[in-house]
């Protein structure tokens, strides 16, 4: 939707309005976390704290309690958003190019097989990893955490990449180019924008996962962000609520720094037009 | 440039597997030790583990310990101590291990019997016998030794006692006496919630412990099951009794509004918001809450010191013992898979001694189970409820924790809803949760009284 | 260059109009050869699906057949059961007021919710300035991004009696309700919309990028005004994002869990007691796998059938 009009500027104050209006709605709800970070005794009601402190977010970064995790918590997201990207676009592709009568129920078998939730699944998860010696292995947890999250990366994956025209496939074949080469240097610039929420989209459900690295690591070194946040829930259900939305800060950061990152791919150029028009 | 990304991200996955592969993780080479336990509160756990670890291993050179802390909460440790428990090389060699889940535990043949142990262990006697018993298997074996645990009794506002006319060092008899005080602080006193008694589905196993078995069990002596004979009990008058209490608490106006027993934060509530601001009188509750008004605790009331009295349950009618606790607790066991067993016993009478059994005891605000650390003047010391509640021991009674009392505890929880919300009267409740304790366990494991 | 399409198109069949003409031999194995290459970039995927889900899933499935569990005599060894946990969850009393929960649930925060205001984000931040569209995002990006516990109690605070919305509400002097007691449904929806608004957006956002400016423009120089364009021209465009997006959002909802927990506990009583709620009070908490997996197991037959209405509806094929 272009802009190419003097109404164009009136509209884009509306937009700006009307974007910051819905922003506010957005942030409300998380002015508990905030205020809670910097009171000294926070509980669940929201309210301006009695005494500002900064003792929360002291306790709280300490090596154990969060650079170990948050460095795990890294390892463990980007291992499987980079494995699960490049899989997924691999699969994309044949699956999209080639007609072939299993692609539908193969496609549809994937995606509903893997909606199972963990927790039905945790006991032959964990059986076949105990078999595979593969408990306690990050390498490991990396791998099924990719397994799972390939369905749906290849789903919307191949959505991308079906709409990218033959056209500038068969440019590049009438050229001799492999299937391989046209992949990656025609089809794969062009589907960047998708590539990039496939990628955030795994990275952030890695990001917060709990229940998968919990079941299969055991040593605490091992254990990602996701999971060392239950340190600060208590016996007799007493929960260190400053605590835990201090370090709540600190664990979203890093992965709104990837989104402000990857979001400048999203902000690139209609390259397709470019292309089309020849 | 693409394709070098793909070769860098299958190498280092490929190498990854392989370091993977490598690690044996688990397998237990002779002298290891391995301690799975729930690492919670920051460090309460952790700082006491750490401790007995360096002792033990100081005192038995070339033992080691490993320890796994397993950072959940309560369901989630549970479900990943059963995972690790099923498999030989991840089974931990002891493990923390709540007193309600100890026979299940023993029935899926995760625990190992302890009584060839205890029995040639001096410090056994000094545990008291319904500790003792708190580790008891279906069968009677040994499955866990106590570390400590918690009783339960009335917590009352000295203020608002005084505003009422009540008496600052309030003794109730009976049932009918709690019922009393709490409407005359309803008549004298408005604006503050009269009495609270943990019910209904939002409390949880608050309200089956806290609210509705400290009624029962001072009410009937067998309470929800007669272990004698193995038999769930249904159609006992004590049940439709306490229910009724409930009624009057709840449809007389005597207890907190719907909206804060149907909140998922029911407790906190209660214990951070209600008692500190001045808003409820009467509080059946813990041995434990007193730790969250401590300046170590998420709400920091110095005052409870002054303000908070405490008064033992009664039972109903005040017949013998009197007063009634009900009692939970956690225990170490040993893992039935371990391939250490003589060292994990080792290790399990060493952090279990008097000193380690003291020190657990009171950086967790837990009731002694042993005599001597009970009588020990650095217990009483550490808190001015404890010589009260640790008194309790002597009358508290466990939850009958078989398999099947989770669902039997839901099937109470339930029950006091319906009377709560005034949706069935005691009677029609008690019915259906006689329906549903037959629908779990079948008829010929109930016993009608 | 028609030989090469014809090629692709064809599949396997091998039919070249243009081609030099070749023995037979050496034609099937280069029919061969070309489906090998074809389903070798497959490999991978198939791989780790297979070694680390498939067996898994059957074996669960296998689970929701008998009586197994993490503790107990069923721990020692489960009994296969039949169909008992199906039936004995189709005779629950909760069962299908947790059905219908789940329906609005899914309806209210994603079809309509997380859909709607992320197709709304997505347009405005492309009419509106980059550095607001940045600034909104980055909000919205963070609702997402916050760990499913702090968010879930982010909530709580949010709707709960002395929370933050009854504080605004108190500012232009309206009383608010306490929200979590007398409309848990909407409090949860909303909550769920806030938390997951973000990846619409995001899927949006690149398939509106993909639309050529051309089209639009042209459809501009025929006379329609923004709206007919969006509706006539740029939706039916994107329809196979719709479509996807649909997908993707109702399977993530159907399985959420701890933001309701948290939030309502499935309460008050059981007016907010989705499936996954459901499952885990009568199931996962008595660590009951069994009937717990049969439960997440009717989650993905209503998923399902949602799956084949969106296909439907939006009349896009999965080629």
């Amino acid at each position: 939707m272009r802009l190419s009009s003097p109404s164009g500027l009136a509209l884009k104050w509306t937009a700006n309005i009307l974007l910051l209006l819905i922003g506010l709605v957005f942030v409300l709800p998380m002015v508990w976390v905030v205020f809670a970070s910097f009171d000294g005794s926070a509980t669940l009601a929201v309210g301006w704290p009695k005494q500002w402190t900064l003792e929360n977010f002291q306790k709280v970064l300490t090596p154990d309690l969060a650079f170990v995790p948050l460095w795990n918590s890294l390892l463990l997201s980007a291992g499987c958003a980079f494995i699960t990207v490049i899989v997924a676009i691999l699969a994309a592709y044949p699956l999209s190019r080639y007609r072939n009568r299993f692609n539908k129920p193969f496609l549809y078998a994937i995606l509903f097989g893997t909606c199972l939730p963990i927790t039905a699944m945790m006991v032959p998860v964990y059986s076949l990893f105990v078999s595979l010696n593969l408990i306690d292995s990050i390498g490991g947890t990396i791998l099924f955490m990719a397994a799972s999250s390939l369905p749906m990366a290849i789903w919307m994956t191949k959505n991308f990449v079906d709409s990218v025209p033959l056209s500038l496939e068969e440019a590049a074949w009438v050229d001799g180019a492999s299937s391989m080469k046209t992949l990656w240097t025609v089809v794969v610039p062009l589907v960047r924008p998708g590539i990039a929420v496939v990628f955030i989209f795994v990275f952030v459900q890695a990001w917060g996962n709990f229940f998968v690295p919990f079941v299969l690591l055991l040593s605490p070194e091992n254990q990602p962000a996701a999971v060392s946040i239950f340190t600060f829930f208590g016996q007799y259900g007493a929960v260190a609520y400053g605590q835990l939305a201090a370090y709540s800060l600190i664990y979203s950061v890093p992965v709104i720094a990837l989104y402000v990152l990857v979001s400048r791919v999203l902000g690139g150029s209609s390259a397709l037009a470019g292309a089309v028009k020849g | 440039m693409k394709r070098s990304r793909v070769l860098v991200a299958v190498v280092a996955a490929s190498a990854l597997v392989a370091l993977a592969g490598c690690s044996s993780s688990g397998s237990n080479d002779g002298k290891t030790i391995k301690v799975a336990y729930q690492d919670f509160g920051t460090d309460l756990m952790a700082k006491f583990m750490a401790k007995a670890k360096a002792g033990f291993e100081k005192a038995n050179p070339g033992e080691k310990v490993t320890l796994v802390p397993i950072k959940a909460a309560e369901n989630d440790y549970y479900t990943k101590l059963s995972l690790m428990n099923r498999s030989a090389s991840t089974a931990p060699d002891v493990l923390y291990e709540d007193t309600f889940l100890i026979r299940s535990d023993a029935q899926a043949g995760y625990l190992e019997p302890l009584d060839s142990y205890v029995n040639k262990w001096d410090e056994w006697s000094q545990f008291y016998d319904n500790a003792k018993d708190a580790g008891k298997g279906d069968d009677g074996k040994i499955y866990g030794v106590s570390m400590g645990t918690d009783t339960r009794a009335l917590w009352y506002n000295k203020d608002i006692f005084a505003k009422a006319g009540l008496p600052a060092d309030w003794k109730p008899k009976d049932w009918n006496d709690v019922l009393d005080a709490a409407k005359t602080i309803k008549d004298k006193v408005p604006g503050v919630t009269p009495i609270n008694i943990f019910s209904g589905k939002a409390g949880g196993e608050a309200s089956s412990m806290q609210g509705f078995e400290m009624l029962l069990y001072g009410a009937s002596k067998d309470g929800l099951y007669d272990a004698s004979s193995g038999k769930w009990i249904t159609g006992s008058k004590a049940f439709t009794d306490s229910l009724d209490v409930l009624k009057e608490v709840y449809q007389g106006g005597l207890g907190p509004s719907q909206e804060i027993t149907s909140d998922t934060n029911y407790q906190n509530i209660v214990t951070s918001q209600l008692i500190p601001q001045g808003k409820l009188a009467i509080n059946l509750d813990g041995s434990w809450v007193a730790g969250t008004w401590q300046s170590t605790g998420d709400t920091n009331w110095p005052e409870w010191e002054k303000t908070m009295g405490v008064a033992p349950m009664p039972t109903q009618t005040g017949q013998e013992p009197g007063s009634i606790s009900m009692s939970g607790g956690w225990t170490l066991s040993m893992g039935s898979k371990s391939k250490v067993k003589d060292e994990a016993w080792k290790f399990i009478s060493y952090a279990l001694n008097k000193a380690n059994s003291l020190d657990f005891d009171i950086s967790l605000s837990q009731i002694p189970v042993r005599k001597d650390v009970a009588a020990d003047p650095a217990y009483a010391k550490s808190n001015p409820t404890s010589t009260f509640f640790a008194s309790l021991v002597d009358v508290t009674k466990f939850r009958p924790a078989t398999p099947d009392y989770s669902k039997i505890s839901n099937g109470i929880q339930v029950a006091m809803e319906s009377v709560m919300t005034g949706q069935q009267s005691p009677a029609e409740a008690a019915k259906a949760y006689d329906d549903t304790v037959v629908g779990i366990v079948g008829k010929d494991k109930t016993k009608s009284e | 260059m028609t030989s090469t399409i014809d090629a692709v198109a064809e599949g396997a069949s091998g039919r070249g109009t243009s081609r030099p003409p070749r023995p037979e031999r050496t034609a099937r194995s280069r029919r061969v050869r070309r489906s090998v290459a074809r389903t070798v970039p497959l490999i991978p995927a198939i791989g780790l699906l297979v070694v680390f889900l498939v067996g898994p899933i059957l074996s669960s499935f296998y689970g929701s057949f008998t009586n197994s569990s993490l503790t107990g005599a069923a721990a020692a060894s489960s009994e296969w059961v039949g169909l008992k946990n199906y039936i004995d969850l189709f005779n629950s009393p909760d069962f299908p007021v947790a059905v219908v929960l789940t329906l609005v649930f899914l309806i209210g925060s994603a079809v309509i919710g997380q859909n709607i205001v992320g197709m709304v984000l997505a347009l405005l931040m492309r009419a509106g300035g980059r550095v607001v569209g940045a600034i909104v995002s980055t909000f919205v990006v963070g609702a997402w991004v916050l760990p499913e516990i702090v968010a879930a109690f982010a909530s709580y605070a949010f709707f709960s009696q002395k929370g933050t919305l009854n504080a605004i509400l108190a500012m232009v002097g309206i009383t608010g309700p306490s929200w979590l007691f007398a409309f848990p449904m909407l409090a949860v929806i909303l909550a769920n919309t806030w938390r997951g608004a973000a990846f619409s957006m995001l899927v949006y956002s690149a398939a509106l990028q993909e639309v050529p400016p051309e089209i639009t423009e042209a459809a501009e120089v025929d006379g329609a005004n923004g709206i007919k364009r969006f509706f006539l021209v740029t939706l039916p465009m994107i329809r196979r994002s719709i479509s996807t997006n649909l997908m993707l959002i109702t399977l993530q909802t159907l399985s959420v869990f701890t933001l309701i927990y948290v939030m309502t506990g499935g309460g008050p009583g059981n007016k907010s007691m989705t499936l996954p709620v459901l499952a885990y009070q009568e199931a996962f908490k008595f660590s009951e796998l069994g009937y717990g997996t049969a439960i997440a197991t009717i989650l993905l037959l209503v998923g399902a059938v949602f799956a084949i209405v969106y296909v439907r509806a939006l009349k896009t094929e999965v080629d």
